[in-house]
Order: C-alpha cells, then structure tokens, then sequence
C-alpha cells in the first residue's frame, strides 16, 4: 500500500466542489508535484491533507493511518507557505526551534537540532537574525528548516517559489530537491510553474478544475499529454483542430493535433512550404511563427549560430516529426 | 530620501516651523502664564513663581481629580483590551466577512453626538436594575464604547500587516494549540498596534469632559469636571493644571513610543 493514499476526497465551499471524488497515490520518499492553473484546488487539497481545511468525506492514510480526524497538530506533516509565515517576534533560531518548544524538546537538544536544521540550509550564522532582516529567500529558507526540524512524516511545500525572484527561485529548488533526496522525506509541492513541476518531481499530478486529469513523470506529461488541456498547460505544443490539421497533412484527420514546436524543422527546401512571419530569441532557443498552408505554427529551433537565423518573411519548408504527432479528445 | 535644495528647502522648512510656532505658541503662554505671579496689563509677566504648581499638586481634591481620571481611564481600557482583543481574532481568523459589519458598529459611538447618548444612558441607567448613574461603572462603560472605534482600527491595520492565517496555520502544524499560536505568535506582533491604540485612547480619554460631566459630574470628580468646576478660581492656577495635564500625557506618549521601538 502507497505510503500517502487520498481515497474519495471531496470538499466543497459554499455549495460549489472544490473537487469531487479525488483520488491519489504517493510512495515513500516520492516528490511528488501538484501542478495546474490557479483556482484548480491544489492548495486545497494540500490544505486538507495537512488538517488546516476540513474535508467534507474520504479518508487520507499516511502510512496506514486515516488523517482525517487528527487536527493538524498530531498529523506530523511539515509545510512551507508561500508567504513564509515566519513569527516576526522570534529570532531565526527560535522559529527553528518553535516546533521542539511545543514538544517540549528541552535546551541543548533542542539548540543542537535547530543548528543542525539551520545548517541544512545553509543559514548557520544567522540564528540570531530576525526575519525581518533577511532576503526573500534566505527566509524561506528558515522556513523550510523549521518544517524539517520536527522531522515530519510528510512535507507539504505550498508555492514556496513563488514569492521569489527567477535566480534564487532557481537555487532555491534545486535545494530543496537535494534536502529532500538526503533525507529521503516524502514531499508534494504544490505549484503553477510548469518548469518547475517538470524539473523537480518524480511524478506530477496535473490538476485541473477539482480534478487530477494526468499522472505520470515528467516525460510523460510533456510527450504524451493525455487531452487539450494538458496540451495546453504543459510545453507550447500547436494546437490545431480538425479542419486546420487535415489542410496542412493534405489527409483527412478526425481529431485535435498538437505538436510539439522542437518537433518541427525548418529547411530551406522540401514539400511543406512556409513563410517566416516573426520570430524571438528566447535564449539558447529561437521561436519563429511560420505560416504554411493558411496554419500558423510555432516552431522552436536550437540557437547554434547566427548564420542559421531565418529572417522574417523568408520562405522556408517546414518537416514535421511524424511520430511527434498526437490527436488529442 | 530625495535631497532637498535651496529656495525649495527653505520654503519647505518655512512652512514647517510656522506650524510648529502655530501649535505651540498657545501651549507656550499658557506655561508663562502658570508660572507668573501676574500678568495682566503688562506686556511680560511681572514676576515668575512655582506657588500654582505647589498649591495645584498639594490640593487633595486635585489629586483626588487625577486619581479617578485614572482608575476610569485605565478600567476602561483593561475592559476594551480583554473584549476586543478576542473579538479581533475570532472576526479575522474566523468570520472575515464580519469585518465589513464591524467597521461600521464602531462608528456608532462617534455617529451619535455625546450630549445626545448621555440623555439616553441617564434613561436607561438612572434608575432600575442597571442603575449605575453617579458611579464610575458607568464611565467606565461608556468610555469603553469611545475606545472601541481606536482600538478596533488600529489592531485591525496591524493584523492586516502580520499575515494572521498562515502565521496561525504554521504554528499549529508546528504542534501548537490555538491557544498557544495565539498567545506565542499572534500577540506579541500586534504589540505595536495595541500600544497605539491605548494611547490614543487613553489620551482622549483622559481630556474626555462631557460624559464625565453628564453622567457622574461632582459624585466622581474625575480631572476634566474637576477643571470646568474651578473655573472660576485663579486663572494662573487653571493655568498650572492645563500644563500639568498636557505634561503628563507627553510623558506617557515618550514611555510608550519608547517601549515600541524595534528590537534589531
């Protein structure tokens, strides 16, 4: 049996499902990432399975046992907000060692796990600091050391990336991929980053509107999208319906197509026959907009030199992947 | 800071000072004046003595004055900080939509006029069950409802500030019970906001005379009655209490801003 299981979930506000019937496996020491658009019910799932939302019906067993009734308290799940949520009045050091307090944890003890905490974090020598006077980062950072000090069965981590600026948001994860992996600690992250989610987890759970419409790791979820909105959310795939689609195959196809814009090259000869219509530098990667048969396509090339750049307006030929291929419901 | 220079400075520095003489200047002739022997048709006052402060500050009847002034003040602010200091947490924590509701009960008592709301309170407190009227009970009550509005606002801006929810959230999975994140976490971020709330209650409190007036009058002396009943008596003496009264809220706003420094 999975380590975390959420069976029959449901949770309502008002009248309105937040989500129905969710359903969900986490194995042991698994990262596992909830993704999707705001509003989708990731944070509220999240918040329910740490006690802080009741649950209207279902069960969620860690480890065998059903979390619903206990309150948050004696749940033993760790988490990080995004906002931080560090105590303002206490010193980084007692925010630490706020979770030990409450289980009366005495002095040296409690003093040598705070530091030793703080030091998986790389924020030793600034137990004495207030929250106040850290960086964005550094304080989250606190934050995470104190949902670990406790050492929690479960560790919850709630957008903490996304109050942050891009490159400490960079460091940041990749840090607590590696906190993570050292300790062994089952995580579900919470985010709407679609980069993050494919970089950081083992598995992602793709949520939208109160329900987890794919699963699967990260290759999956970016190859093999599951319907239009997992199409949609995840990478930059063209979308084409029926009638577009069958125009530039030259056959007839029933269903959506999405394609993958890598999937696709351009040449400056063959069948398919495009015109550049602009085009942006996104870094190691250019992104043109080709216009062929009436369908406007992106396509993304590796920037190797400037040699290769496809000024805009030239015609170009387009070969596309067939494998890349997919019809989507 | 934006560096100021020149005519701008100068205008601006101008225009700073002059409201400053402005404020003071009133405050400035009333300590001359408790500290003059006379000063009547001269320009200057004839001659300087301490007699008002020392006649002021050995009358039993002042002292007395002062002291209610102070237990009223004080029984009214312990009654708002035990009330509405719960009443804030339950509303923001667990009824945020009350809020809009309360912001508008606690203009009730700045909506009606003073006079008006002590002629109803003499109704229904002068006699009865509930007779309180020419008792400090009822001051204490009353002035409770003038604090509120204070109070109410300024811990709210502070709760708005400190992110209640999540701190609460955090100190609860942390293993803490609701009485403890409110008593380790919540409490000591609004100290700021409480500390500007009792001040600025207690000092229009403490010059509070209407109600005063109405509602106890002499049965209760407290400082302001006590100042409209000796209006009549020497001007340098009234004079000598004005300042002494404005002396002692100064001194009370420097502790108070002094305890609310930032730790760093």
């Amino acid at each position: 049996m999975s380590f975390v299981s959420v069976q029959k979930l449901q949770k309502s506000y008002a009248g309105s499902a937040v989500f129905n019937d969710i359903d969900c496996q986490v194995e042991r020491g698994e990262f596992v990432t909830l993704l999707g658009p705001s509003g989708c019910g990731k944070s509220t799932l999240l918040r329910c399975i740490a006690g802080l939302t009741p649950v209207d019906s279902g069960r969620i067993l860690l480890d065998g046992q059903d979390l619903v009734p206990l309150s948050p308290q004696k749940r033993g799940i760790g988490m990080v907000f995004q906002s931080y949520a560090l105590f303002p009045n206490m010193t980084v050091e007692q925010n630490v060692a706020f979770g030990l307090r409450m289980q009366k944890v005495k002095g040296e003890e409690s003093q040598a796990r705070a530091r030793e905490a703080l030091q998986l974090v790389e924020l030793q020598d600034f137990a004495t600091r207030y929250p106040h006077q850290l960086s964005g980062g550094q304080c989250q950072r606190v934050a995470l050391a104190r949902s670990l000090v406790t050492r929690p069965r479960l560790l919850l981590l709630d957008e903490p990336l996304s109050a942050l600026d891009a490159r400490i948001r960079k460091h940041l994860r990749e840090q607590i991929r590696e906190i993570q992996r050292e300790l062994g600690l089952t995580t579900l992250f919470v985010t709407h980053d679609q980069e993050e989610a494919l970089t950081l987890s083992d598995r992602i759970f793709l949520m939208n509107q109160g329900r987890i419409v794919q699963s699967g790791d990260a290759e999956t979820l970016y190859t093999a999208p599951v319907d239009l909105f997992a199409a949609g959310f995840i990478g930059n795939y063209n979308l084409l319906d029926a009638d577009s689609a069958s125009r530039l195959l030259q056959r007839p196809v029933s269903a959506r197509l999405a394609i993958r814009p890598e999937s696709i090259t351009l040449r400056l000869d063959g069948e398919l026959e495009g015109q550049v219509r602009s085009h942006s530098l996104l870094g190691n990667v250019i992104r043109y907009r080709v216009e062929a048969r009436g369908v406007e396509l992106v396509v993304d090339v590796l920037n190797r030199s400037s040699a290769d750049l496809h000024p805009d307006g030239q015609r170009v030929s387009l070969s596309i992947d067939p494998t890349a291929l997919r019809e989507v419901a | 800071m934006r560096a100021e220079t020149g005519s701008g400075s100068l205008y601006h520095r101008l225009v700073v000072y002059t409201l400053f003489v402005l404020l003071l200047l009133p405050l400035a002739g009333t300590l001359l004046y408790s500290v003059s022997t006379s000063w009547s048709a001269s320009l200057l006052p004839s001659g300087l003595t301490l007699k008002w402060y020392l006649a002021l500050w050995t009358d039993a009847r002042f002292l007395a004055a002062f002291g209610q002034s102070l237990l009223v003040c004080f029984g009214a602010l312990l009654l708002s900080v035990v009330l509405i200091l719960p009443l804030l947490f339950v509303v923001h924590y667990h009824f945020p939509r009350l809020d809009a509701l309360m912001n508008v009960l606690i203009l009730l008592p700045f909506a009606v006029p003073p006079v008006v709301s002590s002629v109803g309170l003499l109704q229904l407190y002068g006699s009865g069950p509930m007779a309180m009227v020419g008792t400090p009970w009822i001051l204490i009550g009353c002035y409770f409802t003038i604090a509120l509005p204070f109070m109410y606002r300024a811990i709210t801006n502070n709760l708005q500030a400190i992110n209640l929810r999540d701190l609460m959230d955090a100190a609860q999975l942390l293993g803490a019970n609701t009485w403890q994140a409110a008593f380790l976490v919540v409490l000591p971020n609004l100290r700021k906001g409480l500390l500007v709330a009792l001040l600025l209650s207690f000092s229009f409190l403490f010059g509070e005379f209407v109600f005063a007036n109405l509602l106890v009058g002499t049965r209760y002396e407290t400082l302001q009655v006590y100042l409209n009943n000796m209006r009549n008596s020497s001007g340098h003496f009234n004079s000598a209490l004005v300042i002494s009264y404005f002396f002692f809220v100064l001194v009370l706003t420097w502790v108070a801003n002094r305890l609310n420094k930032d730790k760093s």
